[in-house]
């Protein structure tokens, strides 16, 4: 047994990069093969919306179908009704979240309008037991990403010369896709850290760790 | 080992490279955390207020409960949970600064070990049936209450359900606490909470009052210390046989031997007088005790150089005004007192003190001899049932008070508390409290308010569990049964609050009641004292702790008398002095160390008269080499899942020594042996050593040059 201590073999960098690189391109690939959720050429045919002075996302992702408390209709709602999205989700231009619109906001319409319908009873009786109901999360970023609904929602539309705030949907299908076409819910953008980053670069955005990474 | 290939440098080296690549790559790659639809629930408000935004905090003020001191707080409120507490800084106790034990406020609210229903010996029963066999047992006799401070309207509830059951007794125990400094301030000055100035003082001498770290209201203190050490540099001295966060800030720091710090102070008034002409008018008592101890004695009984007391002297005086304040004992916070009078420092940098003009509300401050009383009349059976809230005597007493034996020999006893301890498992019915951020209440702070000012506890969210009450409530339930006058006519503890707080400000608007939640303090009539002319009592010390090794346990800014020890922040918090966390150790000087062969992390077992304990040495040169300092807070042995670690120095203090004419217990004269018990660990420390092996952290000069350029010279 050798007890030499100051003689150590050259560290194999070629060995070791190539490995590094193999292992990487391995999970990516695998991911995008095994995973068939992220088909930038499975884009859908429909002509994407597109805001005035900004470079629009391409990306998409096939979202699982997330069964809900309720079956609420985005497509009802924001598409065939056309109601704005900034009507309900009110906080997205105040706060980070959008958040959920309260039930008060539903019941404004809803002690009138579709009493029969069954979902409609349903949320009229979560109302008057004092219970919000349980959605499932769908769209989520990771705890260690801070994002801004407030911020980008100035930039893309209020501080927009060429935006109106009737277009304020556009805005929202950069990351949500086009949610007039959904129920409840549905994941269509990836909302990974490459999606951000490619935007970012295209729209000028911040491109420090910090600003997202806090 | 050495026939593997790949070493733990390379191994790293390629987990390194290999990480960086898939996280490079791996931007587009959907991972666990980035597919998580449908895996968290997401909920929306039913009705919110206006203001209320998910995502956007809001602001709410009250006050912290966290030690007596009530310094006024605001919370951060989002999506109906507090998530963070900040001072108030309107208040002028602590003027928007929070200490590190109020921050963990919050971990005292969320502890997964909060007591959620009644028990009844242990079991969990129903409020209908613990508050029944409360009426059936403690509803004659004597009925006693011990509680820690309390003031307010909880004090004046409190209060009427003790002259409604009888003849009880209230007894407020502290055991951090300024018993000595009140009453040498009644008995000199005729004002228990003189207002100190250190801003305006030159020289501050504090005989081991720690005011940065646990005494009064610290954070008060704190802030005043910051103007005091402003240009131009105000000197700060300090007498202790134990080095304290106020020790570790003073210009001088001079180790008295345990309990001569009255010696040291006769002392300087003996320079002052003999050296500087200074002189004590009509107090010819006084005169006498400090022309006795000459710095010749000084130093044998406290073993302090006259170099110095000179010096502490010639800074008194060359720095007018100066302060000087203590806590160690009776007889040096009298000394003190006198001292000011001769320094010409009362009306300068001692004031009298205002408070609020009704009495009733005005706090009720604990101390030790409380605790001592309490077990003596247990004991001798003159107590048939008692309610314990927000004190812990089981913990904090010592083995002579035989604490288990006078809790037996109460007929009744239930405990209000927000989580287990050593004082409810012996208890008969425990009833659940709400957390300090879920209650309402009323705050008159003991010292540092502004005159007249109560402070307001308002919850910072709703209850987390749904069983438990409000001490209000509680007080309120009680004082009903009671049979308490005028009671009757409301439904809940915030009814009572607010009638009663409108009725201070003279106002029952809306709005105005609005006000006083947003400013987390109300302003009522004030009162302000007077000093009466220095009496000429009778100064001097018990000279117990002369020769030999003594136990010396403090209280450090954290987990304090231990009442915060099963929060794992304040546990994990590095204490001031010796930067451990999580576990006890006592401090030994060098020297001692040297003459008994111990080394650092070596197991000692250290026997009083009262009992042993066993922790293991933590070598210091900021104890006296008659001294072995262990800090209490540790040591509980039913204090949920973070407090079962070190030892409780508390139940090995002497009980029956007492303070120089008076029955405080004092903590710091207990004589101790040391032995080895074999076994040496590592002391896990934040600051594992001293040297900075020639990097140059921190710029150092030799403690001779700085003699040289601080501290008065």
């Amino acid at each position: 047994m050798s007890t030499e201590r100051s003689k150590r073999k050259p560290f194999p960098w070629v060995q070791a990069a190539v490995a590094a690189v193999v292992v990487g391109a391995s999970i990516v690939l695998g991911a995008q093969i095994f995973e068939r959720q992220l088909h930038p050429e499975s884009a859908g045919v429909a002509p994407a919306p597109r805001v005035p002075g900004a470079e629009f996302p391409t990306d998409t992702f096939a979202g699982k179908d997330v069964e809900q408390p309720i079956n609420y209709s985005h497509k009802l709602h924001a598409g065939d009704l056309g109601i704005n999205c900034l009507y309900c989700h009110t906080y997205a231009r105040r706060s980070k979240v959008a958040g959920i619109p309260p039930t008060a906001k539903c019941m404004g319409c809803h002690t009138v309008v579709g009493t029969d319908k069954p979902e409609i009873e349903k949320l009229t009786q979560m109302w008057q037991s004092n219970q919000s109901p349980a959605w499932n999360k769908v769209n989520d970023v990771p705890d260690f990403v801070h994002f801004s609904h407030e911020r980008h929602l100035q930039k893309f539309l209020f501080d927009n010369p060429e935006m109106d705030i009737k277009n304020a949907p556009d805005v929202c299908a950069m990351c949500h896709g086009d949610m007039n076409q959904v129920g409840v819910a549905k994941k269509m953008k990836p909302l990974t850290m490459g999606f951000c980053v490619r935007c970012h670069e295209s729209n000028q955005g911040p491109s420090d760790c910090t600003r997202c990474h806090k | 080992m050495s026939k593997t290939k790949i070493n733990r440098r390379n191994f790293l080296k390629v987990l390194g490279l290999g990480g960086a690549g898939a996280a490079l790559a791996g931007c587009d790659m959907p991972s666990t955390v980035t597919l998580e639809e449908g895996e968290e629930k997401i909920y929306s408000y039913l009705a919110p207020e206006e203001y209320v935004i998910p995502g956007v905090g809001v602001w709410y003020a009250s006050t912290c409960l966290q030690c007596p001191a009530a310094c006024g707080t605001h919370g951060r409120v989002r999506e109906g949970r507090v998530l963070k507490l900040e001072g108030n800084p309107d208040s002028a106790v602590n003027a928007g600064k929070l200490c590190q034990m109020g921050q963990a406020a919050l971990q005292a609210h969320f502890n997964p070990d909060r007591i959620t229903a009644p028990l009844i010996n242990g079991q969990p029963a129903s409020w209908d049936d613990a508050l029944a066999l409360i009426n059936e047992k403690a509803s004659g006799g004597n009925v006693a209450w011990m509680t820690g401070t309390v003031s307010g309207h909880q004090r004046v509830l409190l209060d009427a359900h003790l002259a409604a059951t009888g003849k009880g007794h209230h007894y407020a125990v502290e055991t951090v606490n300024a018993r000595a400094w009140t009453d040498a301030g009644k008995t000199v000055l005729g004002d228990a909470m003189p207002t100190l100035h250190l801003d305006k003082a030159k020289a501050v001498l504090s005989l081991g009052a720690d005011l940065l770290g646990t005494w009064i209201s610290p954070v008060t203190f704190m802030g005043q210390y910051g103007k005091f050490r402003a240009a131009p540099r105000g000197v700060l001295i300090m007498v202790e046989p134990a080095m304290s966060l106020t020790g570790a800030n003073a210009d001088q720091w001079v180790a008295a031997k345990p309990g001569t710090e009255a010696a040291v102070a006769l002392g300087v008034g003996h320079l002052l007088m003999t050296k500087h002409g200074l002189s004590l008018n009509g107090m010819p008592n006084a005169t006498s005790a400090f022309q006795s101890m000459t710095p010749a004695q000084v130093h044998e009984i406290a073993g302090v150089s006259e170099a110095a007391l000179n010096k502490i002297a010639d800074t008194l005086v060359s720095h007018s005004p100066s302060l000087v304040i203590a806590n160690a004992s009776h007889a040096a916070a009298r000394i003190a007192m006198v001292l000011n009078i001769m320094l010409g420092n009362v009306g300068k940098t001692l004031t009298p003190g205002a408070s609020i003009a009704a009495d009733p509300l005005a706090p009720m401050m604990g101390s030790s001899k409380d605790l001592a009383e309490f077990a003596q009349n247990a004991a001798a059976g003159k107590i048939d049932a008692v309610f314990i809230s927000g004190a812990n005597p089981a913990f904090v007493a010592p083995q002579g008070l035989d604490m288990a034996a006078a809790l037996k020999a109460v007929g009744f006893k239930v405990a209000i508390a927000t989580c287990h301890d050593e004082t409810t498992k012996a208890c008969d019915v425990v009833l659940p409290l709400s957390s300090a951020l879920e209650d309402w209440g009323t705050h008159v702070p003991a010292y540092g308010g502004k005159p007249g000012v109560v402070h307001l506890q308002q919850p910072l969210m709703e209850p987390l569990h749904a069983d438990t009450r409000g001490l209000g409530d509680i007080l309120l339930t009680l004082g009903k049964s009671a049979g308490v006058d005028g009671l009757d006519a409301f439904e809940d503890y915030y009814g009572y609050l607010r009638t009663a707080v409108s009725a201070m400000i003279g106002s029952e608007l809306e709005g105005d009641w609005h006000r006083v939640l947003q400013a987390g303090q109300f302003e009522t009539r004030a009162a302000s004292r007077a000093f009466s002319a220095g009496h000429d009592v009778a100064l001097g010390f018990s000279e117990t702790a002369v020769s030999g090794l003594h136990l010396v346990t403090v209280a450090r800014q954290g987990l304090y008398d231990g009442r915060h020890a099963n929060s794992s922040w304040l546990q994990e918090a590095p204490d001031q002095i010796s930067k451990a966390v999580w576990d006890s150790w006592a401090e030994i000087h060098p020297k001692t160390a040297a003459s008994l062969n111990l080394k650092d992390g070596d197991y000692v077992r250290l026997t009083t008269a009262s009992g042993a304990i066993t922790t293991r040495v933590f070598i210091y040169k900021g104890v006296h080499p008659n001294a072995v300092c262990v800090p209490m807070g540790r040591g509980h042995t039913d204090y949920g899942r973070w407090a079962n670690n070190g030892v409780n120095p508390l139940t090995i203090v002497d009980a029956h020594l007492g303070d120089w004419q008076s029955s405080e217990i004092i903590a710091t004269a207990s004589l101790v042996k040391i032995d080895a018990a074999g076994e040496n660990r590592h002391l896990v420390r934040l600051m594992d050593t001293d040297q900075q092996y020639g990097r140059k952290l921190v710029a150092t000069i030799p403690a001779q040059q700085f003699g040289r350029t601080q501290g008065g010279a």
